[in-house]
């Protein structure tokens, strides 16, 4: 075998040669990542939106530089050592077995750029952790299959839309009704889980006006991929209060009590089927249509529930009786369509019981 | 008699009498060879089944209001797509398939440590991934993969049945693991030392305590959900008591190490085909071996990485983040070594040693966007979308699917004595690598721009692309069915191998196509590592293995 054994291989010339233009393409796609307008397709809505963006550019630079070399040394050495037509069939490479300086640096290097990498996310972490605390106060409220937010000083939850003042420190308080949901705006670059039985907090000041999509990120039942219907304003101040005004006065009537509970007793004395159209249009239309029993979105039509000769008894095999939709508001169910959440789930307390079943009273066929 | 040989690690050297009849040979084989080729058979069985969802998926996402499946339906498709794809098809390809088919041989041992258990993890994984799949028939999960509770409690009643499987497949693997950690401890030929190792071993040895601690993580973290759904005891049930981040963490605990299980083994692949066609030695092989364990090791302490937006406290999250960094360090030592295994070889292009190739290049951007995703800040924006479900096909596909394609390239002649047709699987190798970079590629954009994963429906600015990705997937299912149809073809037709075809210097290529079920006719000595192609194969007692002669310890002999 030692007449095959190849002669020793230098670092020649077509080595450096690559390298430098490998160096050259890696130096490229670091502009590139410097000078990418990231903002131009996505806005950066808050101000720490471009501390993530500044993060993000770091790691593509960093990225793409190191995959530059890596595949470019890959692609190089499979056409420069491939095996010829001319070798011996039994011909082999140069054994080498390890270098370890070269080891050594290839080691050092990265744990050294981790160090760095470590320094850098901590700081812009920490920019994010240390918004203001003061500042506008709002709870956000994830269901199946929308967001509700609670603002100081409105009565009950708006379900539409969230509006926030420009350049204004809000605490975000994130909670969940019934299962995990996502809350994200990718123009904040920020999100946090809606986890029920928690309470989690995000931090941030919004720089820039517009509107933008609020998109649930976390599966949470079988609508979860409409759950991006709502969106997030951000506007001047005088814009802003009169939004602001116009739900307080709109919900003043709203009751602030809490939902009802399991359990207890609901007079359906005294319903508005005003207020319950109202409430039906914030609550049961993810998954609720007013047409015929048969016309399901997730749960079934229910235009007509109370009058339905064709449907004498309610899903859950009782007669449609007003007391027996009160008690499916109330208990919640769970058959062969999927689960319909109790009241504490939708936020629906025994008199905003008693104006929904008011409400479907009315609905004849 | 000639005096028995006797393994390091004190076991007589005996060979047991050959079984008989085709249900003891090849039914319920105790043969480590026969076993991987079930294991194989069935994953690639679970693969076709998996892969059928995956179209499934792409082609309801031609449209941005879906319609060629129900949204219900949908989610049970992908979630069964994932489940399908961790559980029933990477992992025991590469562990129960691979590992059985290869490392006892390659330790020069007659088989594995336990062959009864190995039989009985084996013939566990088929009856649960019948009922992972019969869960269809009563409502699948739809919450994907990791099915977080609550909503997985409010799941249809298809939800216990997954846990129950995917519980009975953890089993199975709990099992697998403790027969190879023994096997490789206590059964490997004389002189065989930690440091002669082949690589695949090293990758086999690694993953052995990953599947044995995780596993029982997960198996805990899936009787407690069936318990919650199936009797109420309320663990995740918030509204009672429970704590659905709870199972985040148990889930994890299971399967980020569980990454490193579907990974580790395909790095022992690489490290066996790269040097082959290159004909020279691995570049670092202690520093392979031993950034292997490393990554198994830190793999236990990163799994709140997946949890950044569940609301943990920071001071928590911060070890998390720059620990999943440190794995990079043990990472990139692996890819800087097999690119310089390339330098100054002969390099042969089979089909296997394209795979590797590409192995490297894909897995290293999967693992340079890992990076991405831990960094907390960038996290909290791409967390639940598109994006990771770029990364994690990179990983899983670009990673374990493309190692699992250069290990059939590479061990299919050692199972079956053929060949499989080098045109074909150069067709299968270009199709299926610009159709996956087609496929994967634009959801790193997707997701950064607002696209979360999980979703039937979509916002329509991202049609061009979804559909983009959807075409570039049909071309790679095309290039697996090339795949498919040249292992049908070339098990008949295929041209003859030989007991080593590639001329490669690791045990299993030293002994026929296939090997007898004994493996060797005399336990061989080692003498040094495989690798080095300027020096006589370092192992001796092998003269005899491509001879007709019996083995020298007769049948029977105790």
């Amino acid at each position: 075998m030692a007449e095959q054994r190849a002669q020793p291989i230098a670092v020649d010339r077509g080595f450096w040669t690559v390298t430098l233009v490998l160096a050259v393409l890696a130096v490229a796609s670091i502009v590139f990542w410097i000078l990418f307008p990231i903002s131009k397709y996505l806005p950066e809505a808050i101000i720490t939106a471009r501390q993530v963006d500044t993060m993000f550019r770091f790691m593509a630079a960093s990225g793409s530089a190191l995959y530059v070399f890596i595949v470019g040394y890959l692609i190089y050495f499979s056409i420069a050592f491939r095996a010829k037509a001319t070798d011996p069939p039994d011909a082999i490479g140069v054994q080498i077995h390890d270098n370890p300086k070269l080891e050594f640096w290839w080691t050092l290097l990265p744990a050294i750029f981790v160090l760095l990498l470590s320094v850098i996310s901590v700081r812009i972490w920490y920019e994010i952790l240390l918004e203001p605390e003061n500042g506008l106060v709002i709870q956000a409220i994830g269901h199946q299959f929308y967001f509700s937010f609670r603002y100081p000083n409105v009565n009950g939850e708006i379900t539409d839309e969230m509006h926030l003042p420009l350049g204004e420190p809000v605490t975000l308080n994130l909670t969940s009704a019934d299962v995990i949901h996502g809350f994200w705006v990718p123009a904040m670059r920020l999100k946090n889980d809606t986890v029920p039985g928690l309470v989690t907090t995000i931090r941030f000041t919004p720089q820039l006006a517009g509107r933008y999509e609020i998109i649930c990120t976390q599966f949470c039942g079988v609508l979860h991929s409409q759950m991006h219907k709502q969106v997030l304003v951000i506007e001047d101040r005088a814009s802003f209060d009169k939004w602001y005004q116009g739900w307080q006065q709109r919900n003043a009537h709203v009751s602030n009590a809490l939902p009802a509970a399991p359990g207890q007793a609901i007079s359906l004395q005294g319903g508005d089927a005003a207020a319950g159209k109202t409430l039906f249009a914030q609550k049961c239309t993810a998954c609720h249509k007013l047409a015929p029993f048969d016309q399901r979105l997730v749960g079934p039509g229910l235009q007509g529930v109370l009058h339905d000769p064709a449907h004498p008894n309610l899903v859950n095999g009782k007669p449609a009786t007003p007391e027996n939709v009160a008690g499916i508001l109330q208990n919640g169910f769970t058959g062969s369509l999927g689960t319909m959440p109790n009241a504490s789930a939708n936020g629906l307390s025994s008199q905003d019981i008693a104006n929904l079943v008011a409400f479907l009273n009315t609905l004849k066929l | 008699m000639s005096v028995a040989a006797v393994h390091s690690g004190g076991i007589a050297d005996h060979i047991h009498p050959e079984p008989q009849g085709f249900i003891r040979r090849y039914v319920f084989s105790l043969d480590h060879k026969i076993i991987g080729i079930q294991y194989l058979v069935t994953g690639f069985v679970f693969f076709m089944l998996s892969g059928l969802l995956a179209e499934t998926i792409r082609t309801q996402l031609l449209n941005p209001n879906g319609g060629f499946v129900s949204p219900e339906t949908y989610n049970e498709v992908y979630s069964i797509h994932g489940s399908a794809m961790v559980w029933l098809v990477v992992i025991p390809l590469l562990t129960g398939g691979f590992g059985n088919l290869v490392f006892p041989v390659q330790i020069g041992a007659r088989d594995v440590a336990f062959p009864w258990l190995n039989m009985l993890s084996f013939w566990i994984f088929p009856v649960s991934g019948l009922m992972l799949f019969s869960s269809f028939l009563m409502g699948a999960p739809t919450a994907g993969w990791m099915e977080y509770p609550p909503v997985s409690l409010q799941g249809q009643a298809g939800t216990s049945m997954w846990a129950a499987a995917i519980f009975l497949v953890g089993v199975s693997s709990t099992m697998t693991g403790l027969n190879f950690l023994v096997t490789i401890l206590k059964m490997r030929a004389p002189g065989m030392t930690f440091t002669r190792m082949p690589l695949f071993v090293w990758g086999q040895f690694a993953t052995a305590p990953l599947l044995m601690i995780a596993t029982t993580a997960l198996a805990a973290a899936l009787a407690a959900l069936f318990i919650n759904r199936e009797f109420g005891v309320p663990f995740y049930d918030p509204t009672k008591g429970g704590s659905p981040v709870m199972w985040q963490h148990m889930f994890w605990f299971y399967s980020h190490p569980a990454v490193y299980i579907m990974i580790l083994p395909a790095f022992g692949i690489i490290s066996e085909v790269l040097p082959t066609f290159a004909r020279k030695s691995i570049f670092g092989y202690k520093m392979i071996a031993f950034s292997s364990a490393a990554i198994a090791l830190l793999g236990f302490m990163v799994w709140a990485h997946h949890m950044f937006t569940s609301g943990l406290a920071p001071f928590l999250q911060l070890p998390f983040m720059i620990l999943t960094y440190i794995i990079g360090v043990p990472t990139g030592i692996k890819i800087f070594s097999w690119t310089a295994t390339l330098w100054g070889g002969k390099i042969h292009y089979s089909t296997a040693m394209l795979f590797a190739i590409g192995f490297v290049a894909l897995f290293t951007l999967g693992g340079i966007t890992g990076i991405f995703l831990a960094a907390i800040p960038f996290d909290l924006h791409v967390h639940g979308t598109y994006f990771i479900v770029g990364h994690i096909h990179y990983v899983l596909v670009g990673g374990s699917m493309m190692g699992i394609f250069a290990g059939m390239y590479y061990w299919f002649p050692k199972m079956s004595g053929r060949l499989l047709n080098e045109t074909l699987g150069k067709w299968h190798f270009w199709l299926f690598f610009i159709g996956f970079n087609g496929t994967f590629i634009p959801m790193h954009w997707l997701g950064m721009l607002g696209m979360p994963r999980e979703v039937a429906t979509y916002d329509p600015q991202f049609t061009f692309w979804n559909r983009f990705e959807t075409f570039a997937s049909y071309l790679m299912t095309f290039a697996i069915l090339i795949f498919f149809v040249n292992i049908i073809w070339s098990i008949r037709y295929g041209k003859k191998a030989g007991a080593n075809p590639w001329g490669a210097r690791t045990l299993e290529w030293q002994v026929p196509s296939p090997p007898h079920y004994y493996n060797f006719k005399h336990v061989p000595t080692v003498y040094g590592l495989p690798y080095d192609f300027s020096q006589p194969l370092p192992y001796k007692g092998l003269e005899e293995e491509l001879t007709d002669s019996p083995p020298a310890v007769a049948a029977g002999a105790h």
